[in-house]
């Protein structure tokens, strides 16, 4: 009688579904979706922005501006302004029509609201947004900024909701009336906290989604979600942050699995505070690099699942394909290099010293990552053979966050940004204050120079001038020994036999869902 | 007894007003402000022209004193403002998740009455048999496990293997199941222990020698002595249990991805959603002095030296 009754709202909804067609697929998600408002940060997920919103623009495999709902642009020659021509017969899934007077309305709402999003410059460097004919827009900028489609493809703010989505205020800032996009999703059916049903939107301007639903399931718990996973209550598991590798590793050896690990995204560093006690002394620093074993963190914390970086930027990546010669482990130059600094041991002392200071680093980490958790005390154990003495301190994530804006660190592990921000918004961060990139910055001998050379990057509009300023902004980042690579992030997924083509975005919180099928 | 009830209705009052005052300014001790953990939470670096014109949307601005009579006032007339993350009336948002969480606490509270009375009734009246050894035994095995790691042990053999409950979600009587006896597992040792020991404790008084002596019938004897003797106690541990059973309900609801309040509020705190956690605090306070209050009064109608002696406050 249990059984009979133990079908929930969602459960009849899936079986229902699968009855009637198989071609749906449930996915977990460990949070709810939100209101799904495309102009605005939590409790809005992005991989639901982003099946329900189109850019004007799209991020290409290769890291190419592509056509999104604008077919053409055109920058003006002082690179202060873009002309946009918009698709021809785009309908949003309440059938009205996409148009330039739309997309305006849809700009400004986001500029009104600049306050959350001050920290990216393609809202705040618009200055008004100018209608010219019916599917023709131009976007004026306050100064040029050169990579402003880039950041047009990003899955917010800057995405198109249609006008009946509005709420009656007028501003999405308080929230919108109904998800209403142009993108190759509908969402028809939600339960707060529960589960979201997506189906296929039949207008459609690009090429159709195979599936016709796509369920999302919300499900917090990681061991909960492997064990969905076992019954066949979900399909599929998407996404770094929804499985550890260790998961990952014992689930690939099961058949009854497919997993499929991504490209190399975003760069996982750890950032010297250049500026705050030994690491202020750059052979500390190019000892450290020295000292850093990469391939054993790699092998044993992050199971083999990420590549060894060398670089800030993973190749591939615009103006970052730089040969440079990369710090690889030796530890007895490291030893060579601190000795000669004069960090020396004491008699009977344990640790290196220099005029009575200890070489002690300091090290914050989220208490609640056990990735960071793990690199942290073997390179606490590591560097004790090199003479450093590594105080770990582990905090919950909102004051770890807090402490690395106040620069009380030597140490702290942070992550590039990955498409379509690399390398400007990293590099750009680094000339703003509190941030984590600045405090590696700070305090080298050419920091004027570089945040100046950063400022200029990202206002040229000369292509031959932005790969020399690049070059030598990453040379001297280099050289100051600022910034340890580690490894190139991978995203990754677990799903059952039951789906084919599978595959990852150059954005990392995009499920390219359109692309999957059902076998 | 109407003066024991308009004292005790007057220091709950006073209770219910501190509360207020606690829920408002405690938090505001935790370091990071609900602004900076906005920025956090989406990853995203703030500037401080966002972060001042952030808190001066949200009043953050305003001093303290200020916010704390314009909260109070509006949540006397249960208007809690709104959530600084999902921008919607926190009333609304705690109420429709309360109503999940409190089914999954009343049937673990049943569960425990029912289950720990009658172990512990059986118990107490067997003088330390093997049987009772290893009842003992296994509840307190039990009881030694984490909650959450006994919920993925339900969950593995139960629903997964088995197949006879659903292995996670909400919407049926089955769904209730699982939840809530990882949930009442916890607290049940305690009352089989609780019962059994006030029990005994009970059968050595003189009333119950006396009643055995007149040849009053033993089931007699139990009902009108021994249990109406431990009743008090027991309805003031219970009182105070149906506040451990909300906070239990975080860790059950997060494994069986039960949207109820338990859950809501760990993400609450992490984003310091200063209004929500401010209405949850006065929410849970306010049941908790509520349920005590209530329990109180129960005791004294029960037992009369009770409301002598609180009378007498």
């Amino acid at each position: 009688m249990l059984v009979a009754c133990g079908n929930s709202d969602d459960k009849t909804k899936k079986d229902k579904a699968k009855g009637e067609n198989e071609h749906v697929l449930t996915i977990s998600w460990p949070k709810d979706i939100g209101e799904v408002n495309p102009h605005l940060y939590a409790p809005n997920e992005m991989f639901a922005q982003a099946m329900i919103y189109d850019p004007l623009v799209r991020y290409g495999n290769d890291g190419q501006i592509e056509p999104g709902l604008a077919t053409a642009w055109e920058m003006s020659q002082d690179g202060k302004s873009y002309i946009f021509t918009l698709r021809d017969n785009v309908l949003y899934s309440d059938g009205s029509q996409l148009t330039a007077d739309n997309v305006k309305r849809n700009i400004e709402t986001v500029v009104e609201n600049i306050a959350p999003h001050s920290w990216l410059e393609v809202v705040a460097v618009i200055d008004r947004v100018e209608v010219l004919d019916k599917l023709k827009l131009q976007i004026h900028l306050k100064e040029p900024y050169y990579p402003f489609l880039q950041e047009l493809t990003l899955i917010r703010p800057l995405r198109m909701l249609g006008d009946s989505g509005f709420p009656a205020s007028g501003t999405t800032k308080d929230g919108i009336e109904k998800a209403v996009g142009t993108g190759p999703w509908i969402l028809t059916d939600y339960k707060q906290d529960n589960f979201a049903e997506f189906s296929r939107n039949e207008h459609y301007w690009g090429e159709k989604p195979k599936l016709e639903k796509v369920i999302v399931k919300i499900i917090p718990d990681s061991q909960a979600r492997m064990m969905a996973l076992e019954k066949g209550d979900i399909d599929l598991i998407f996404g770094s942050g929804q499985l550890a590798p260790e998961e990952l590793r014992v689930l690939e050896k099961n058949p009854q699995y497919q997993t499929l690990i991504s490209e190399p995204s975003s760069t996982r560093i750890l950032s010297f505070n250049s500026d705050y006690g030994v690491t202020q002394d750059k052979d500390v620093r190019l000892a450290l690099q020295y000292a850093f074993d990469r391939q054993t963190i790699i092998e044993h914390v992050l199971n083999g699942i990420e590549q060894e970086a060398k670089s800030l930027f993973a190749p591939g990546f615009p103006y970052s394909d730089i040969p440079f010669e990369s710090y690889s482990y030796d530890l007895e130059k490291a030893q060579q290099l601190l000795d000669k600094a004069g960090w020396i041991f004491e008699e009977g002392a344990p640790f290196r010293s220099k005029d009575g200071q200890a070489l002690t680093i300091t090290i914050p980490y989220n208490s609640n990552d056990q990735v960071h958790k793990s690199i942290f005390e073997y390179l606490q154990g590591a560097w004790r053979e090199l003479g450093v003495d590594v105080k770990l301190i582990g905090e919950e994530d909102q004051l770890f966050r807090t402490r690395s804006k106040t620069g009380e660190f030597n140490v702290i592990m942070n992550d590039t940004w990955g498409a379509p921000y690399d390398p400007h918004m990293y590099l750009r961060m680094m000339t703003g204050e509190k941030q984590i990139g600045h405090y590696a910055l700070k305090g080298t001998a050419h920091s004027e120079q570089l945040a100046a050379n950063i400022a200029k990057v990202i206002r040229s509009t000369d292509e031959s001038e932005r790969q020399s300023l690049y070059e030598t902004i990453l040379q001297t980042i280099h050289e100051e020994a600022i910034f340890m690579p580690l490894s190139y992030r991978t995203n990754y997924l677990v799903a059952n036999q039951r789906l084919a083509n599978l595959s990852f975005s150059m954005q990392q919180f995009e499920v390219p869902l359109n692309q999957y099928e059902v076998k | 007894m109407f003066a024991f009830f308009v004292k005790r209705l007057v220091s709950m009052l006073l209770a219910l007003f501190g509360i207020t005052i606690i829920a408002f300014g405690l938090i505001r001790f935790i370091p990071v402000d609900p602004v900076e953990a906005y920025f956090t939470i989406n990853q995203i670096p703030a500037t401080e022209e966002a972060m001042t014109s952030m808190r001066e949307d949200m009043g953050l601005d305003q001093p303290l004193g200020t916010q704390y009579i314009v909260w109070l006032s509006h949540a006397l007339q249960l208007d809690f403002g709104t959530s600084f993350v999902s921008k919607k009336a926190v009333a609304t948002e705690l109420f429709q998740r309360f109503e999940t969480t409190f089914l999954l606490a009343v049937t673990a509270l049943v569960i425990i009455i029912v289950s720990s009375l009658t172990i512990g009734i059986w118990s107490a009246s067997k003088n330390s048999g093997w049987l009772d050894w290893l009842t003992r035994t296994a509840i307190f095995t039990i009881a030694s496990m984490p909650s959450f790691w006994l919920a993925f042990l339900f969950i593995y053999t139960v629903a997964l293997k088995w197949g006879v409950l659903p292995l996670m979600g909400w919407g049926s009587f089955a769904h209730v199941i699982l939840p809530s006896i990882t949930l009442a597992l916890g607290f049940i040792p305690y009352y089989i222990r609780l019962i059994r020991s006030s029990m005994r404790e009970e059968m050595k008084k003189p009333h119950v020698l006396f009643a055995r002596a007149r040849g009053v019938k033993e089931t007699v004897i139990l009902r009108t002595h021994i249990f109406k003797g431990i009743l008090p106690q027991l309805i003031t541990s219970l009182a105070m249990t149906c506040g451990g059973l909300l906070g239990g309900a975080a860790i059950i609801e997060n494994v069986f991805a039960i949207s109820g309040v338990g859950h809501f509020i760990v993400e609450a705190m992490l984003a310091r959603d200063y209004a929500v956690l401010q209405a949850f605090i006065v929410i849970i306070g306010g049941l908790y002095i509520i349920v005590n209050f209530i329990a109180d009064i129960l005791c004294a109608v029960i037992d009369p030296r009770v409301r002598l002696k609180g009378g007498a406050l």
